[in-house]
């Protein structure tokens, strides 16, 4: 043997008694620290956060099922089987074993029926919890199997114990931990990749990885989020290289490729669109004046046409979103969704004659006066922003504006209570349901307990149709066919677009896999360190 | 001097109740909590379950009564964010806010007081116009600008100080730096006319004819004897470092108490909005009254309500 040939077979086996097996991973190390604008209300029991939280609660916790990175459809997580039954009023899930909380108690069927009957409980600040509340039953088969029973079909129920949205938030819990209450929120456990450390309230939250985890052992040792109010701080931090990870607003986009900043686009995750106030017609805080939501439909219509029609929304897309989106024709779908064609992608104009000349059709020749709400949603700080745009269109047509900047807290109050008649506001959906009709269940179904912004006979007969349909291949077509033409043709509000995110990157991150259509930050796992 | 200080001390109790009392009743014209707690989606039964759970059930004046009770026993109720004591949050915020305050005031002071003798020993030369200058761009300049600019050029550009959050002693100087600067231009300014003053006045054209050091009569003499209103100013200012650094903790994420108040504003978390502006005001009533005390010690005259 020759020696440099001997040399290579020494290399070789000295590599091979060094190099970690195949398929384990190297050791977590490092530190990977995030700043983001909020950290929501900072609850840590299922019943006390409502689902803002999502983005610093979801290293930590898992649910039953999650989506496919590639092709959005439901797969496994904590159950590794599940069955829809007798239509959808039976879910069976079959949980995975040897699954461990973080304190070392293991994941059992009780855990879930914990969890959901918290989600569910009166008083629950859960943005699911109308959801859980069409629970029937639960039985516990066995450790690993749970079967849920409802009522009436609930056909997209695997689409509430999604790990791959935004809101994420029937995270399961250890019933243990629940029942111990404020114990729990002080050192909360869940069944994720990441373990709680340490949480100073508005400051920082600290995880650490759980070394040899079930699904995915961290590549970073640490995870902190710091909450970081003022963008331009969270900016400079990762420009400094003080944090590796920046939420930041489509608004800054062009700032941050000024400065060479690695950004991360997250597309598609939420629907950007202008509500118009007070089409509820059953209801009492309903004020027939409001020419949008008058008695006489065709009038109505015309109005919320024109509206749409004054508005050049690919300008706001643009100069308002920094790009960051596609301005689309049809309501809460997303040019990637199975059910927009391209008849239904297609965005409504950019007319303003055309929308003078029905503003006068429907009798309003000289315009009329409305207010816009001005008012910021977490992480969607650029609402108020789009909301000027649009009042400022407006005006082009003789349409009177009045700006009323509100806080949240105020508006929240008036949008629950249907309190608003007449009064038109930005807004920006996160995807916190695949199909467009669980959205419109809460906002727009006059049979279920909320009915936020607008309610139709027609769109209640649609949500009947597809709250019970177990096909999701028939879901699809009704959707595409029959549900997303009507909607496009009867106009409920000013339609901008499905919006994107971004993130600002360092150079410690390496590779970063998302979920489609998934607002906010999510899979810390899965992040690489850079090199 | 003891029916004074009663008298004072009457007064700052008085003070804190129109405070309390303010506080309370524009915390709750702003909005209820509730609308934030719960989702959008939540039922009026959930909003009625949660607003009888936190006592937002009952009268205002019977929750204002409670709530001096209580403050009366030193029960500042439980944040109804967290349910956590909102002692609790106060102290845990306390100590970074102190940090902030004592540094910034160390470095206005270190910085104002040695510019302003200097400025007034060479009044009208380079250096004095230099310090006013100085002065004058330090009261002019806003302190969410001077932060980021300071955040950019130090953190960023040089890289040699971090650009936010609390950690050792290189985080503080940025955002102590920017909190003091206002303050020192402030104590120029007042060192810099005190001195004046004094430096005209006999005693210290004796001290030079009697051929003491020129620093002698300076930082002994002279400085001694203009440092009192000097010192008055900066214990005010020191206390409303504690709660005025709002805007300079935001633009550093630093997790103070100013940030605290102002984010319970946000969320409307009455008990923590309350406690948190309750200290503040006892702190700056009894760095007030100290003053007060201190000067009607050291002159006769305010304490007897003479001129």
């Amino acid at each position: 043997m020759n020696r440099p040939l001997g040399l290579a077979f020494f290399l070789v086996a000295l590599w091979s008694l060094v190099a970690p097996p195949p398929g384990l991973a190297a050791a977590p190390e490092g530190t990977l620290t995030v700043a983001v604008a909020t950290f929501g209300n900072e609850r840590w029991l299922p019943n006390l956060y409502v689902g803002a939280e999502d983005v610093v609660l979801k290293p930590m916790y898992e649910n039953l099922l999650t989506r496919d990175p590639k092709t959005g459809q439901l797969s496994p997580l904590l159950a590794e089987r599940w069955q829809m039954l007798d239509g959808g009023r039976t879910w069976r899930f079959v949980l995975r074993k040897g699954v461990r909380f973080h304190n070392g108690d293991p994941l059992t069927a009780e855990d879930v029926r914990a969890t959901f009957a918290t989600v569910a409980k009166e008083g629950s600040a859960n943005s699911l919890a109308p959801e859980f509340r069409l629970i029937k039953s639960m039985e516990v088969e066995n450790p690993q199997t749970l079967t849920v029973h409802f009522d009436k079909p609930s056909v997209v129920f695997g689409n509430k114990v999604n790990q791959g949205l935004f809101a994420s938030s029937a995270f399961i819990q250890s019933k243990r931990a629940i029942e111990a209450g404020d114990a729990a929120e002080r050192q909360p456990v869940g069944t994720g990749p990441w373990k709680f450390v340490e949480h100073v309230r508005g400051d920082r939250i600290v995880y650490e990885a759980v070394d040899n985890h079930w699904r995915a052992t961290p590549h970073f040792k640490r995870l902190v989020f710091l909450k970081v109010p003022e963008p331009a701080t969270r900016m400079a931090m990762l420009r400094a290289g003080s944090v590796d990870v920046i939420e930041i607003g489509g608004e800054y986009v062009e700032e941050l490729k000024k400065v060479g900043v690695r950004t991360l686009l997250m597309p598609n995750v939420s629907w950007v669109y202008v509500i118009l106030g007070g089409q509820w017609p059953t209801k009492p805080t309903y004020d027939p004046k409001v020419p949008w939501a008058q008695p006489d439909a065709e009038r109505a219509r015309k109005v919320r046409l024109a509206l749409n029609l004054a508005v050049d929304k690919q300008a706001i897309m643009q100069r308002v979103l920094g790009g960051l989106g596609t301005v689309v024709g049809s309501w809460l779908m997303y040019p990637s969704d199975p059910w927009a064609t391209d008849a239904l992608k297609k965005p409504y104009p950019y007319d303003a004659t055309k929308a003078k000349q029905l503003l006068a059709e429907a009798g309003y020749p000289n315009g009329f006066d409305v207010t816009m709400n001005l008012t910021a949603w977490p992480g969607r700080g650029y609402l108020p922003d789009v909301g000027e745009a649009v009042a400022t269109y407006w005006e082009k047509i003789g349409v009177r504006v009045k700006r009323r900047p509100v806080d949240r807290a105020i508006f929240a109050a008036d949008f629950r209570a249907r309190a608003y008649s007449g009064v038109t506001l930005a807004f920006a959906a996160p995807l916190v349901a695949p199909e467009p009709w669980e959205v419109l269940f809460r906002a727009g179904y006059t049979k279920a307990a909320l009915n936020l912004f607008i309610e139709h006979p027609k769109l209640d007969e649609f949500i009947d149709r597809l709250a019970v349909q177990p096909s999701a291949a028939e879901r699809t077509r009704i959707m595409r066919d029959e549900f997303g033409p009507w909607l496009q043709e009867y106009v409920p509000g000013v339609a901008i677009g499905a919006a994107h995110a971004i993130a600002g990157i360092g150079p410690r991150i390496g590779d970063w896999p998302l979920i489609p259509g998934h607002m906010g930050f999510h899979n810390w796992e899965y992040v690489t360190r850079g090199r | 001097m003891g029916r004074y200080l009663v008298g004072r001390v009457l007064q700052t109790v008085l003070s804190m109740l129109v405070v309390v009392s303010i506080v309370f009743v524009l915390t709750r014209l702003s909005g209820s909590p509730i609308h934030l707690l719960l989702d959008v989606s939540a039922t009026e039964r959930d909003q009625e379950i949660l607003t009888r759970h936190l006592g937002l059930d009952r009268s205002l004046p019977v929750q204002y009564g409670l709530y001096v009770r209580n403050v009366a026993l030193g029960d500042f109720g439980n944040s109804i964010l967290t349910r956590r004591p909102v002692t609790e949050h106060i102290l845990e915020r306390l100590p970074a806010t102190i940090e902030l305050g004592v540094v910034a005031m160390l470095l206005s002071v270190l910085i104002g007081v040695p510019l302003g003798v200097y400025s007034a020993v060479y009044r009208g030369r380079l250096l004095d116009r230099a310090a006013r200058v100085f002065a004058v761009l330090g009261q002019s300049m806003p302190t969410f600008w001077l932060g980021l600019m300071l955040i950019l050029f130090f953190g960023v550009v040089l890289g040699v100080l971090p650009a936010g959050g609390r950690g050792g002693l290189l985080h503080l100087i940025l955002p102590a730096f920017t909190l003091g600067y206002f303050t020192s231009a402030a104590i120029l300014r007042l060192t810099r006319s005190a001195m004046l003053e004094v430096l005209g006045s006999d005693y210290i054209k004796f001290a030079r004819l009697q051929g003491l050091p020129e620093p002698l009569v300076l930082w002994k003499h002279g400085l001694r004897n203009a440092l009192l209103p000097v010192v008055t100013f900066a214990v005010l200012l020191f206390v409303q470092f504690l709660g005025g650094a709002v805007v300079t903790e935001t633009v550093f994420a630093w997790p103070g108490l100013g940030r605290l108040i102002l984010e319970s504003i946000t969320t409307r978390d009455y008990p923590i909005v309350q406690a948190g502006v309750l200290v503040l005001s006892a702190l700056y009533l009894a760095g007030n009254l100290g003053v007060d005390l201190l000067y009607s010690y050291l002159n006769p005259r305010i304490r007897h309500g003479g001129a």
